[in-house]
């Protein structure tokens, strides 16, 4: 589908950007090019579609030559995803969705109804968004419209250069989600670089890690974790996954740093709405100045409004014991939920102020990957 | 003054009013024809980078010389006197705005906007029409409009060198101190400054994608 033979790109000042790079991707793989800023991913990436001309080797895109193709020609065979979107800022997004038909000549209606159809594909309204301007939409809307583009003319391959890089954690997973959704349907084939190695294990069929031009390793993400190829593999894997030990992981490190608040003077009904808004059952209770006061529950916020208790938020709050501190070890939060019995335990700092919150699922990451690292094997198949 | 005025606008009317047009086609024709030659050459320069501290050095150095001089320079180098070397100069000085904003318009295009057309396969008179120039255009058109305003300015000078218009009107009355004659040829020449400067100021905002406005 896509394969590269001995790819070099040398710069006329004597540089080697891609030494020497062979790497085969077969149909309906999503490849990840990983690797220190420098190491030539992105270059060998926008080799594939010429926007790079290599110096000697050979890319063969669809088994012909890609120096065979046309470079329009070749381009509209391809999706391109970057990192900064760009996205047409006078185009409306149906008409950005569907730029690459509107190159190619197809139809005003053809395009309208491709980008319907898209929008529908990934779950988004059509009707919410086709007439919008990119402005209006946020980082993460927009990326999602640039995966979209890419998809419009139906390519077989898609090549992403950092598309998730540039936004925030949250909206990162997200994507990632949904891009691993939309290829089980769409089944493409992507090469995707970028420099976050959570990234590559999350999304990646197989991952080909370079420094300095060259491949390290290419291996599926779990033969990577376990058998790293040598010390910058094993380094380039820690240093991205912190993978320690579980007594060794901070509580900082694993809490979540905007856990759901109110103030004490909230009322009872106004917490309940909220619980129930963000799907939490139990809310931290600050006063004015940010400093915790304790934990509101859900059973206690209904008992006391089901009793017609003229309380407020801040009177049900409780469990402030349990608080940890963010330079504890993360094992101390364990011992906290098992001692207590709570599903989650306050962070907070020195100054008394709320500082995050550690619940059983983050613990339960850390614990998975302390065990992937010792090798633990399950223990199922002893019974 | 004021009675004087509507005196002289009563009597020669119809003679302000051909003067006014007079005015306006010295402005329009040079106009039209730095429009035309200024932004395809910057667009050239643009993708000749080699060659466009040419452009912007000779457009700027047009407009540098004080108005006046420029048009006496049209008489000594041979184009005489009337409306040819008025258009020449007029042509000429019209040129820098538009040379400049045109080049800033399409050079100002994100990196990532034209990176993003070129990997998805436009070719390049593609890159050109649907992407630099309609995002360059609200820049263009506002240089168009401040070389316009300065232009109608200069125009009212081209008298001095026999090209007609509402300056001569002015020169005429201030040859015969008669303030009534010079605010007949002022006030229309100030009125068609003020029009084009509102007309182009509408176009520049109807012309604007909508996606850009703010």
């Amino acid at each position: 589908m896509l394969s590269f033979q001995d790819v070099c790109k040398r710069y006329p000042d004597g540089t080697t950007a891609v030494d020497q790079l062979s790497l085969d991707i077969s149909h309906g793989e999503l490849v990840a090019l990983i690797g220190p800023s420098g190491c030539g991913k992105s270059t060998t990436l926008r080799m594939v579609n010429r926007l790079v001309e290599p110096s000697s080797g050979t890319i063969l895109v669809d088994g012909r030559d890609n120096r065979a193709y046309h470079p329009v020609e070749l381009r509209r065979r391809l999706g391109y995803v970057i990192q900064q979107v760009g996205l047409m800022p006078h185009l409306t997004i149906a008409e950005n969705i569907a730029f690459v038909l509107r190159l190619q000549g197809v139809a005003p209606k053809q395009r309208r109804r491709r980008a319907e159809e898209l929008m529908h594909l990934v779950g988004l309204d059509p009707g919410l968004y086709l007439d919008r301007y990119p402005r209006e939409l946020s980082g993460g809307q927009q990326q999602r419209i640039g995966v979209l583009r890419a998809l419009a003319h139906d390519p077989d391959i898609i090549l992403m250069d950092e598309p998730f890089g540039a936004l925030d954690p949250l909206i990162r997973e997200q994507l990632q989600d949904e891009l691993k959704r939309l290829q089980k349907t769409v089944h493409k084939t992507i090469l995707f670089v970028t420099h976050d190695m959570d990234e590559a294990l999350r999304i990646a069929d197989r991952i080909v890690l370079m420094r300095d031009g060259r491949i390290v390793q290419a291996a599926e993400p779990e033969q990577m974790l376990r058998a790293p190829a040598d010390a910058f593999v094993a380094e380039f894997i820690g240093r991205h996954r912190m993978l320690r030990q579980a007594s060794e992981v901070a509580v900082a490190d694993v809490m979540i740093d905007n856990p759901v608040t109110m103030e004490v003077h909230a009322g009872l009904a106004q917490a309940l709405e909220r619980m129930r808004q963000r799907r939490v059952n139990s809310v931290m209770v600050v006063d004015s100045g940010g400093r915790f006061a304790g934990v509101a529950r859900l059973e206690d916020v209904t008992r006391a409004l089901e009793q017609g208790l003229p309380m407020r938020v801040g009177d049900v709050a409780r469990w402030a014991q349990t608080a940890v501190h963010p330079d504890d070890p993360a094992l101390n939060a364990m011992r906290q939920m098992l001692w207590y019995r709570v599903d989650a335990v306050p962070v907070v700092a020195e100054d008394g102020t709320l500082a995050g919150l550690v619940t059983r699922s983050a613990l339960a990451g850390v614990l998975d990957d302390a065990l992937r690292v010792t090798g633990a094997e399950p223990l199922a198949e002893a019974r | 003054m004021w009675q004087d005025l509507w005196q002289y606008f009563s009597t020669h009317g119809y003679e302000v009013w051909m003067l006014t047009l007079q005015q306006l086609y010295i402005v329009a024709i040079p106009m039209c024809a730095a429009i035309l030659v200024a932004v395809p050459l910057t667009i050239v320069a643009t993708r000749v980078p080699r060659l466009y501290p040419w452009v912007i050095g000779i457009s700027n150095a047009f407009q540098t010389i004080p108005s006046m001089a420029l048009l006496v320079l049209m008489i000594t180098i041979g184009l005489g006197i009337g409306l040819l070397p008025a258009a020449v100069a007029l042509f000429v000085y019209a040129l820098m705005p538009i040379v400049r904003n045109t080049y800033v318009g399409i050079a100002g295009v994100a990196p990532e906007v034209k990176d993003a057309a070129i990997g998805m396969g436009a070719t390049k008179w593609q890159l050109l029409w649907l992407v630099e120039l309609p995002l360059a255009l609200k820049v263009i058109i506002a240089g168009i409009r401040s070389s316009l305003v300065a232009s109608i300015g200069f125009a009212t000078l081209a008298a001095l060198i026999g090209a007609g218009g509402l300056g001569s009107l002015i020169l005429q009355g201030l040859g015969m101190a008669d303030n009534a004659i010079v605010l007949a040829g002022t006030i229309p020449a100030v009125i068609m400054a003020f029009v084009a400067e509102f007309v182009m100021g509408r176009l520049e905002r109807w012309l604007t994608p909508k996606g850009l406005r703010g």
